[in-house]
């Protein structure tokens, strides 16, 4: 099966999803969000005063003409809106070990939410470590195949190792971050991170990728260990099931009310969902 | 044939393997690491998950080891091979005592049943004799015969000849008179575990007293003369001869002829020579085999001898001597010349004993024919095994098995050690 092939369901599925950005975006470049600037666009808003300073080429000369008073037109700039998806190639994203039902939603989440901000013309790229823990960026593009160039590097990686995400954030100059990840490795730094890329003027969105088994681990005696830190190796019976169950539970609900107070999206998906499905909860995610 | 120093080792050691066995297939182990991405949030304690393993592996290691254990059991139970298969050792008890007829008889019988490994010769007391030559050296002594006092001793040298045989037999060469039959003879011959091969021989009948009669010092006011009068003649088996004086020419030349008692009864402190008592007292009765007189009599002196009767806290009042072909009897019981007790039946019936015939009654007939069943018994000769103790016998084998199985075990252990470098 091609590459294409793999993922051409999951485009056709996601076509016709739009991600509008959470605010006015700052950009110059013309684009399909709200920009913070207002200018000269088509698209009338207002009219305002002359004031010293202004250009004299946006007065409105026939309003002039009939009120003898100069009045410039203002209309609201449309931006891009550049967006770079990190995804977690961590080793606890390798699991579950036999079909790796973490890794592949997560390569179907970039591919697809990369599908929707280059349908709505915004540039996008990706930003992850290779197999060999390399940091890798691929820069926010808005040529037409750039969502190929995408699915050809995350088909291409695989999962492994502990490198942390928080290091690949910092050199990142996209408007809109999305996190890809299980948040199980920096995830402390990595909402550090987050939060000055938000107080920075960015927005940032974060999909919580959740295994079924993760939330229901097989019901037997069961030595567990953490892949990424080999030393934690704690044996879950029935009788500390519960347990477990409710530390899980409270710890995602922590992550959750402490990226949604940084004023990140928060989504969790979990991987019996359909990706298209998360795709679009992900981006109507940032809907206000 | 292979026996064993301790049996009870194999079993041992084959329950040891059996447990080897068991411990090595179920095996409690912790069970395979899983990886959970979310392990952090397992409760973190100390939970011990026990499985089961049935798997057939470590073969090798389990092969080492029940044969190190097997090679220590063999070791420890200690594997003899005995030389003298089907030997039968044999133990003879040659009877000397005084129910014999003849001794030589006895020693003519021991000689024509062959070699014997142990020889015994016993009266009242048993002795082993030492070479097989020392027979003839065997004479007829006066004493009693005791059975127990033989099976006793049979029983305490089968122990010698255990190891060099399969079986003991004893060989009982004695007239097993009545006499010779005690209380204790049927438990002691009951500890002997096999049959036992009765040879009689005559028994001295010609001994035995048939009669006798009661010669009393003419003298007026004696209580002893006066009661012993009131013995039936008829009961005397011997002649008896009673003096209250001091024993003159005449009496002793009386008393060296055969089957005659002299008693020598002092009816004063001061016509008896016997060494005094330290302390001189008094006691409240005295007793001999016939009777018991309860009185209060005083104690004057210690008397040396066979006792014939005893006071009530154990020490002769009555003794025994032999004297020529005879016997004399010292009676050192002062009787209170106003007293009346000799007149009683009480006093009869102790008297008895001392007017009896020397070295007592005499019972040379024959055991009845259940005692000498019970004797002789049934069923197998003893097994020697049942004598051989097992700390006294050691195995020629045992240092090498020992020293295998602790090779072995060095054995498993560096193939244990090279199995945990390799895994």
């Amino acid at each position: 099966m091609s590459e294409a092939a793999s993922y051409g369901a999951l485009l056709d599925a996601v076509r016709g999803v739009h991600w509008p950005a959470r605010r006015a975006v700052s950009s110059l470049l013309p684009g399909a969000h709200h920009s913070t600037l207002r200018g000269t666009s088509a698209e009338f808003t207002e009219y305002r005063l002359y004031r010293q300073g202004d250009d004299p080429r946006r007065v409105d000369w026939r309003l002039l003409a009939r009120s003898d008073r100069a009045y410039i037109r203002l209309a609201n700039d449309r931006a891009v809106l550049p967006t770079t998806i990190v995804l977690d190639t961590s080793a606890s994203m390798a699991f579950p070990v036999a079909t790796r039902d973490k890794w592949r939603l997560a390569q179907e989440l970039t591919i697809g939410l990369a599908a929707v901000a280059h349908a709505d013309g915004d540039p996008v790229g990706v930003a992850l470590h290779d197999a060999r823990g390399k940091a890798m960026n691929l820069p926010p593009r808005t040529r037409r195949d750039v969502v190929a160039e995408i699915a050809r590097v995350v088909l291409a990686d695989q999962p492994g190792g502990s490198e942390p995400l928080a290091p690949l954030l910092r050199g990142l100059r996209s408007a809109r971050l999305v996190v890809l990840s299980d948040l199980l490795g920096d995830e402390e730094d990595l909402l550090r991170a987050v939060r000055a890329h938000i107080v920075s003027g960015g927005e940032a969105h974060v999909a919580h990728v959740i295994a079924r088994e993760e939330l229901d681990p097989p019901r037997r005696t069961l030595l567990a260990a953490d892949p990424e830190q080999g030393f934690v190796q704690r044996m879950l019976v029935e009788s500390s099931r519960r347990e477990y169950e409710e530390r899980f539970a409270w710890w995602r609900d922590d992550v959750a009310r402490r990226w949604r107070a940084a004023g990140a999206s928060y989504t969790e998906v979990v991987t019996d969902e359909p990706a298209p499905r998360a795709v679009r909860r992900v981006a109507a995610s940032g809907e206000r | 044939m292979m026996s064993w120093v301790l049996p009870s080792a194999l079993a041992i050691g084959a329950v040891a393997c059996v447990a080897l066995v068991a411990v090595h297939f179920i095996a409690r182990d912790r069970p395979v690491a899983e990886p959970l991405p979310t392990a952090r949030f397992v409760p973190d304690r100390r939970i011990h998950a026990r499985t089961t393993s049935f798997a057939l592996t470590d073969l090798l290691l389990l092969v080492l080891r029940i044969a190190a254990v097997a090679a220590i059991g063999l070791g420890v139970a200690g594997p003899t091979i005995a030389g003298g298969r089907g030997r039968v050792a044999r133990i003879v008890l040659v009877d000397r005592s005084r129910g014999v007829l003849s001794v030589a008889e006895a020693r003519d019988s021991v000689r024509s049943m062959g070699a014997a490994d142990v020889l015994i010769a016993f009266d009242s007391a048993a002795r082993t004799l030492t070479t097989p030559r020392s027979l003839d050296s065997v004479e007829k002594t006066g004493a009693v015969g005791s059975l127990s006092a033989a099976f006793a001793a049979a029983n305490a040298a089968a122990g010698s000849v255990a190891s060099r045989a399969d079986s003991i037999e004893v060989l009982l060469v004695s007239p097993a008179t009545d006499e010779e039959v005690d209380a204790a003879t049927p438990a002691i011959r009951a500890a002997w575990p096999g049959r036992v091969r009765l040879l009689r021989v005559h028994a001295d009948t010609t001994s035995t007293p048939v009669g006798g009669g009661l010669e009393l010092p003419r003298t007026s006011n004696d209580p002893v003369v006066a009661g012993l009068s009131l013995v039936p003649s008829g009961e005397l088996q011997s002649s008896v001869r009673l003096v209250r004086g001091r024993l003159s020419a005449a009496d002793t030349a009386w008393g060296r002829e055969a089957g005659r008692v002299l008693v020598h009864w002092p009816a004063s402190d001061s016509v008896a020579d016997w060494p005094k008592r330290a302390t001189i007292d008094a006691i409240g009765g005295v007793a001999s085999g016939t009777g018991a007189l309860v009185a209060r009599l005083p104690r004057l002196w210690a008397v040396n001898g066979r006792a014939i009767a005893r006071w009530a806290d154990g020490e002769p009042a009555a003794v025994e001597r032999a004297f020529g072909a005879g016997c004399v009897r010292d009676v050192a019981v002062l009787v209170d010349p106003a007293s009346d007790v000799t007149l009683r039946a009480p006093f009869r019936d102790f008297a008895r004993a001392l007017l009896g015939p020397c070295g007592g009654t005499r019972a040379f007939g024959s055991a009845d024919s259940v005692t000498l069943s019970r004797l002789a018994g049934t069923g197998p000769l003893a097994a020697a095994r049942l004598f051989r103790v097992a700390a006294s016998e050691s195995s020629r084998f045992t240092p090498w098995l020992l020293l295998l199985g602790a090779g072995l075990l060095l054995a498993e252990l560096g193939l244990r050690r090279t199995s945990k470098v390799a895994a």
